[in-house]
């Protein structure tokens, strides 16, 4: 039972960063139209800069502001200056240049910080003792803290989408760019903004993350999770922020429950078990658990 | 001085050049119609006015130019489109595209009016206000457009073919409406259509399009007394 417990609480940490993540990627989906599958390095540079920033004795929760600042100002500047000129193009045009922002900041990091694994600090307290006991099993304080913390995110999204007149514009531009635009709504604006917004939720997806992983904060600390995030919207629905929360706790649990007691899988396989569900819920249902909209702009 | 004055206007798609130097005016408070059949370059002139695609020649608004704004701005202005088919936001609720349709202002108790009162006047947009647009009939859907259009406060109305796939009745009624709004709120309508016979009730004035040019203009009860233009170019 306690095992149980403690694999219930690594899939639900897990899954409230993979849910945070594909939120991320829902933003922009509803906004472009394309998956920024250069979501997750740029989450994993501002995450260097706030790993950096704490070895210059700042705080990491500072760190961890200033990831989200310039996380925002990433996503805005890469929409406006390099997604823009070329989506209305086509669509592999924005695939690819994802693809090459994806390699660019993997390979602009490493250049900064080299390819050492850095162990990092968390932003709720993590030693042994840090504990409360549920049921025999260990609820750590740090991986509370990230459920708290991811909750509070996702709430502030919800609200941002539902009852702000920005989010309504958002939404607008999401649902038809053109009559928004028509409406006065400064459509350009709001997908930079929309771009930003992604890149806040994902460097604190990062930043949230990094000190729980095993492997720490390396060039590919992020990837795997970009995989499962992914696997996340698309299981919800890439159009729905909903979709993408519900994704994500249930990629978590999946990943956490496969390799505990599915023997074969074990520590080794649980990013293909993934891209099974991926492939599993396209064939069966196209546009995910919660989506609307058909995807073949993919 | 007219409200809208249009001199050479061209524009197209691509290489393919649709409106070869159009020239139209709207009078403040007028109703003008633009008649013409498929391909003459209704739609493209409505997309040109809106700076939905790029245009050559000039287009001026209540004294200054439009040309160079991009769309947000010319609703700035004060020049509203309801585009052809789906001007809504399906996964939007009817009272959220209303919203939407006040993106530019900030007087939030006037915006809240505005909702109110063309809820009067599209009562089926009140009783289905927190549906998603997308499952409205496409007769409730052109009436939202056309609310939703007329939340910016426009001076100036484009409609492009408010009429296109709706029943006969509904398109009666919804011509009636747009009449009662002109003589109300004194908006200027631009209207485009291939319904001849509504359109020239509606309107004081009438331009008829032939292949991106003007080929005929008048007013509206001289065209309807003309027969040549009735049996060349009406249908009628």
């Amino acid at each position: 039972m306690d095992i149980f417990l403690e694999r219930l609480f690594d899939g639900i940490t897990n899954g409230t960063v993979y849910a945070i993540m594909a939120l991320a990627l829902v933003v922009v989906f509803r906004g472009t139209g394309t998956i920024n599958f250069a979501q997750g390095e740029m989450a994993l540079f501002t995450t260097y800069i706030a790993w950096w920033l704490t070895t210059q004795g700042v705080s990491i929760w500072i760190g961890a502001l200033v990831a989200a600042i310039v996380g925002f100002l990433l996503g805005a500047v890469v929409e406006r200056t390099l997604i823009r000129p070329v989506r209305k193009r086509n669509d592999m045009a924005t695939l690819i240049v994802a693809l090459g922002l994806f390699t660019g900041f993997n390979a602009l990091a490493g250049l900064l910080w080299n390819s050492e694994t850095k162990p990092m600090d968390g932003l709720f307290p993590g030693g042994q003792d840090d504990y409360v006991g549920v049921g025999g099993a260990r609820l750590y304080f740090d991986a509370l803290g990230v459920w708290l913390f991811v909750i509070l995110m996702i709430g502030a999204v919800f609200l941002l989408f539902n009852r702000t007149r920005l989010g309504l514009n958002m939404r607008a531009v999401a649902d038809n760019p053109e009559s928004a635009a028509l409406s006065g709504v400064p459509t350009g604006r709001i997908l930079m903004l929309g771009w930003g917004l992604a890149g806040t939720i994902g460097s604190l997806a990062g930043v949230l993350v990094t000190p729980l992983s095993a492997q720490q904060l390396s060039l590919t600390t992020m990837f795997p999770i970009l995989i499962y995030a992914s696997a996340a919207a698309l299981f919800g629905g890439l159009d729905s922020p909903i979709g993408a929360v519900v994704g994500g706790l249930t990629i978590g649990l999946l990943e956490a429950m496969i390799t505990g007691y599915v023997d074969f899988i074990g520590g080794t396989l649980p990013q293909t078990a993934a891209l099974v569900v991926i492939v599993a819920i396209l064939l069966f249902r196209p546009t995910g658990l919660f989506g609307t909209r058909q995807m073949e702009r993919l | 001085m007219s409200l809208l004055e249009v001199t050479g206007l061209t524009a197209g798609y691509g290489q393919a050049r649709v409106l070869h130097g159009l020239d139209l005016t709207v009078e403040p408070g007028e109703v003008v119609v633009v008649l013409g059949a498929n391909g003459a370059g209704k739609t493209t002139t409505m997309r040109a006015l809106t700076a939905l695609i790029p245009h050559g020649g000039t287009v001026t608004f209540d004294g200054a130019p439009l040309d160079g704004l991009n769309p947000a701005q010319i609703v700035g202005r004060g020049v509203s489109l309801v585009p052809q088919g789906r001007g809504t936001f399906s996964h939007l609720s009817v009272l959220d595209n209303l919203r939407v349709g006040a993106a530019l202002r900030r007087d939030t108790a006037e915006i809240k009016a505005d909702i109110d009162r063309w809820c009067e006047v599209f009562p089926i947009l009140a009783a289905r206000s927190g549906q998603e647009a997308g499952t409205l009939s496409g007769g409730e859907q052109q009436m939202l457009a056309v609310a939703r259009a007329l939340m910016s406060r426009p001076k100036l109305l484009l409609c492009d073919e408010p009429s296109l796939g709706l029943a006969p009745k509904i398109v009666s009624e919804l011509f009636s409406t747009l009449g009662d709004i002109n003589r109300e709120q004194g908006t200027a309508l631009l209207l485009v259509e291939q319904n001849a016979e509504l359109a020239l009730g509606l309107a004081s004035r009438v331009y008829l399009l032939e292949v991106g040019r003007v080929v005929a203009s008048g007013d509206a009860e001289g065209f309807r007394a003309d027969e040549s233009i009735r049996r060349a170019y009406l249908g009628l």
